[in-house]
């Protein structure tokens, strides 16, 4: 197994994201996995996007434009 | 007044930090790598003629490598000459190999250097800028810059007129997001311009002799309702922070417009003033792309940004201003002590949660109105703590100015066990019953009286089993005094003459970070209106006491030179003090009284700063 190294893109761990740890995945080449040296996780790339965008959930609002307008008129 | 200013910084870092970090872990072999050079001037090029296609003059703000470039420099003085820009200074981008030579550290953060190698840097850069451009910078700037280095930079540059003195509430949350490694703890300073105090950067100045003779600007503007509970560095007026935070999806990020709009919507809340700070080095911009994002969507993400910032130059929407023609402006036409404020809803979320905040010369409140209104931090400026910061100072890296009251920090409503966190709210008692405030999800309106700016908080319903009522929450900040009039009214009652008890109480502790402080030697007093007075000295022992018909409650934090007290406006108001515990680290002081349909008890929160 030789060393993990940054892969084409460099993806954060999606488990650390999860609790605003911002952390670096190495990639090994061989199993074509991406791993988290920090906590437990591993996957491929696949996972890591089905992950992010679970992340994103949060973001309800994310898509949509609130205008100045629509700022105004939210309850007050 | 109806004024949105912008000022957009461009920073012509040679050797972006994240290369940096590559190359001190052995990953890059030559920091001054003519490639990485040249990629850097290139990003920032891009980022200038972005600019300029968008109508939008800039501050270049040229950092100690920069300012060792020819080429750089030539640029500088070019973009000058033709689009207005101006030229600043930086004390972030040092390191580079003439800085390592002549300074003998790889310290990059100005504001943690030692007090005698800050004196030396500051000499040194400003008398590199006048040799390379013939004039000193009037704005300067790094992530954090403490009362001593401002004053020590206007004693000797008296020309300085601006800096960017802090990264608005980058503090524990931040460095945690960067994996406990980004020491930019400095949460507690204003969120837009501030004059800042001659004592402690963070805190507006209070008088002419208080005055550090600078206007300082916060590092982005940012989402002043996002960031009470997530890392700031997601969600700022900088592309890179919402990509960063996978705020976007695809080359589409409408919350980078939505906070830009909800920065219009601040003028509402400070007399038709409200301000942008944009300020980007050439770190994120690269053709290698950063963090999962490709150089394609960065470089769109950036073009779209300024593109709406142009947009709404031309429809009269908002004025660029280099930084020191905006402190020009800034000391011209805002008070110097503020207030300012900020009612801010939230825009990602998807809820209708909304904060409120207010700072001026005494002290800065963020009340969360999904709590009920409750003051969920409170950072002291009454005590103008000197408190400077960097190698050899008691705080080193910890620049943050502490709090006595973070509810996030310190658990506010919700403990896990025992005892209760740091928080300004209230409860209603009726027939063993008891509810807190903090429960009630509400949303608040903002206006102004006569020296004055009032949260409304919107009537919660209250249900006890065999009574139902909704109560009203007021606060009136009276401007820099340190008062905070908080008015609890019975609006509505299932039984108008029953009376439910409301108890007014502050749990505090101080602080900067999650873990808690000494508290010993706090002092709680509980003072009669005869002027008897009950007092203790904090030791960790769980001692209450409490009395009626009393004048007020206070508490001495002599940690940080704070006094606060609760003084009840009506008669015949009963007042306690609780001491807390090791596993329960706050103090307490309430006020209770027993109110009404259409009564309302009054209670003045006053912080002031502990002789």
């Amino acid at each position: 197994m030789s060393q993990g190294r940054t892969g084409k893109i460099n993806y954060r761990c999606p488990e650390c994201l999860f609790r605003e740890v911002d952390y670096d995945l190495l990639y090994e080449k061989e199993l074509d996995q991406y791993y988290c040296r920090r906590c437990n996780w591993e996957g491929n790339e696949f996972e890591i996007l089905r992950l992010y965008s679970v992340y994103k959930r949060k973001y309800k609002d994310m898509l949509k434009r609130y205008t100045v307008e629509d700022i105004m008129a939210k309850d007050e | 007044m109806d004024k949105f200013i912008l000022n957009l910084i461009h920073r012509p870092e040679l050797i972006p930090e994240y290369i940096d970090t590559d190359a001190q872990s052995g990953k890059s072999e030559e920091l001054s790598k003519k490639e990485v050079v040249t990629e850097s001037l290139d990003i920032f090029r891009l980022q200038q003629q972005i600019a300029h296609d968008n109508g939008l003059k800039t501050t270049i703000q040229m950092t100690y490598a920069s300012l060792f470039n020819e080429e750089c420099c030539e640029l500088a003085r070019q973009y000058n000459k033709e689009y207005g820009d101006e030229i600043g200074h930086t004390f972030l981008g040092v390191n580079c190999k003439e800085f390592r030579e002549k300074h003998k550290s790889k310290e990059l953060a100005m504001w943690l250097f030692p007090m005698d190698m800050k004196i030396k840097i500051v000499e040194d850069s400003f008398e590199r800028f006048k040799d390379v451009f013939g004039f000193y910078p009037t704005s300067t700037g790094s992530y954090f810059m403490d009362a001593e280095l401002i004053n020590h930079i206007k004693e000797k540059y008296p020309m300085v007129e601006i800096a960017v003195a802090t990264c608005f509430e980058e503090g524990p949350k931040v460095f945690r997001h960067a994996n406990y490694s980004w020491y930019t703890l400095m949460d507690g300073s204003p969120w837009t311009a501030w004059v800042p105090s001659k004592k402690n950067s963070h805190a507006i100045a209070e008088n002419d002799e208080d005055d550090s003779g600078i206007v300082a600007v916060p590092h982005l503007s940012r989402d002043l309702l996002a960031l009470m509970d997530n890392s700031g560095d997601m969600f700022g007026t900088h592309p890179q922070n919402i990509i960063r935070g996978l705020i976007y999806e695809g080359d589409r990020l409408p919350y980078m417009y939505n906070l830009v709009d909800q920065y219009q919507v601040m003028k509402k809340f400070n007399k038709g003033f409200s301000y942008n700070l944009v300020y980007v080095g050439p770190g994120w911009m690269g053709k290698a792309g950063r963090w999962e994002c490709e150089y394609r969507v960065l470089k769109k993400s950036y073009e779209d940004f300024l593109a709406y910032y142009g947009l709404l130059k031309q429809e009269g929407k908002i004025e660029d201003m280099g930084m020191t023609e905006f402190a020009k402006w800034f000391r011209k036409n805002q008070p110097r002590s503020g207030p300012i404020c900020g009612l801010w809803k939230d825009i990602v979320f998807g809820t209708k949660n909304q904060a409120f905040w207010y700072a001026d010369s005494q002290f800065r409140v963020q009340i969360d109105l999904k709590q009920g209104g409750a003051i969920t931090d409170l950072r002291p400026y009454a005590s103008k703590l000197t408190r400077p910061c960097g190698a050899g100072t008691a705080a080193n890296q910890d620049a943050s100015y502490p709090f006595i009251v973070q509810s996030r920090y310190r658990a506010g409503a919700f403990t896990h066990y025992a005892g209760e966190g740091a928080i300004k709210s209230c409860k209603v008692r009726y027939k063993g019953e008891e509810i807190d405030l903090s429960s009630c999800r509400s949303t608040g309106q903002y206006s102004e009286a006569q020296g004055c700016r009032i949260l409304t908080v919107k009537p919660v319903e209250i249900e006890f089993n065999d009574l139902s009522i909704k109560l009203q929450t007021t606060y009136t900040f009276k401007e820099n005094t340190g008062e905070i009039i908080i008015s609890r009214k019975i609006v509505d009652s299932t039984s108008p003459q029953t009376k439910i008890e409301v108890d007014e109480f502050l749990t505090s502790c101080w602080g900067t970070t999650e873990y808690p402080e000494d508290m010993t030697g706090c002092l709680l007093a509980v003072v009669g209106k005869d002027g008897s007075r009950n007092e203790l000295s904090y030791d960790y022992r769980c001692r209450e006491f409490g009395a009626e018909n009393i004048n007020h409650v206070e508490a001495i934090i002599p940690q940080v030179q704070t006094k606060v007290s609760l003084t009840p406006e009506n008669d015949n108001c009963g007042g306690y003090y609780e001491e807390g515990y090791s596993f329960a680290p706050n103090l307490k002081i309430g006020i209770t009284k027993s109110i009404e349909l259409n009564q309302e008890l009054i209670t003045c929160l006053k912080v002031e700063q502990a002789k």
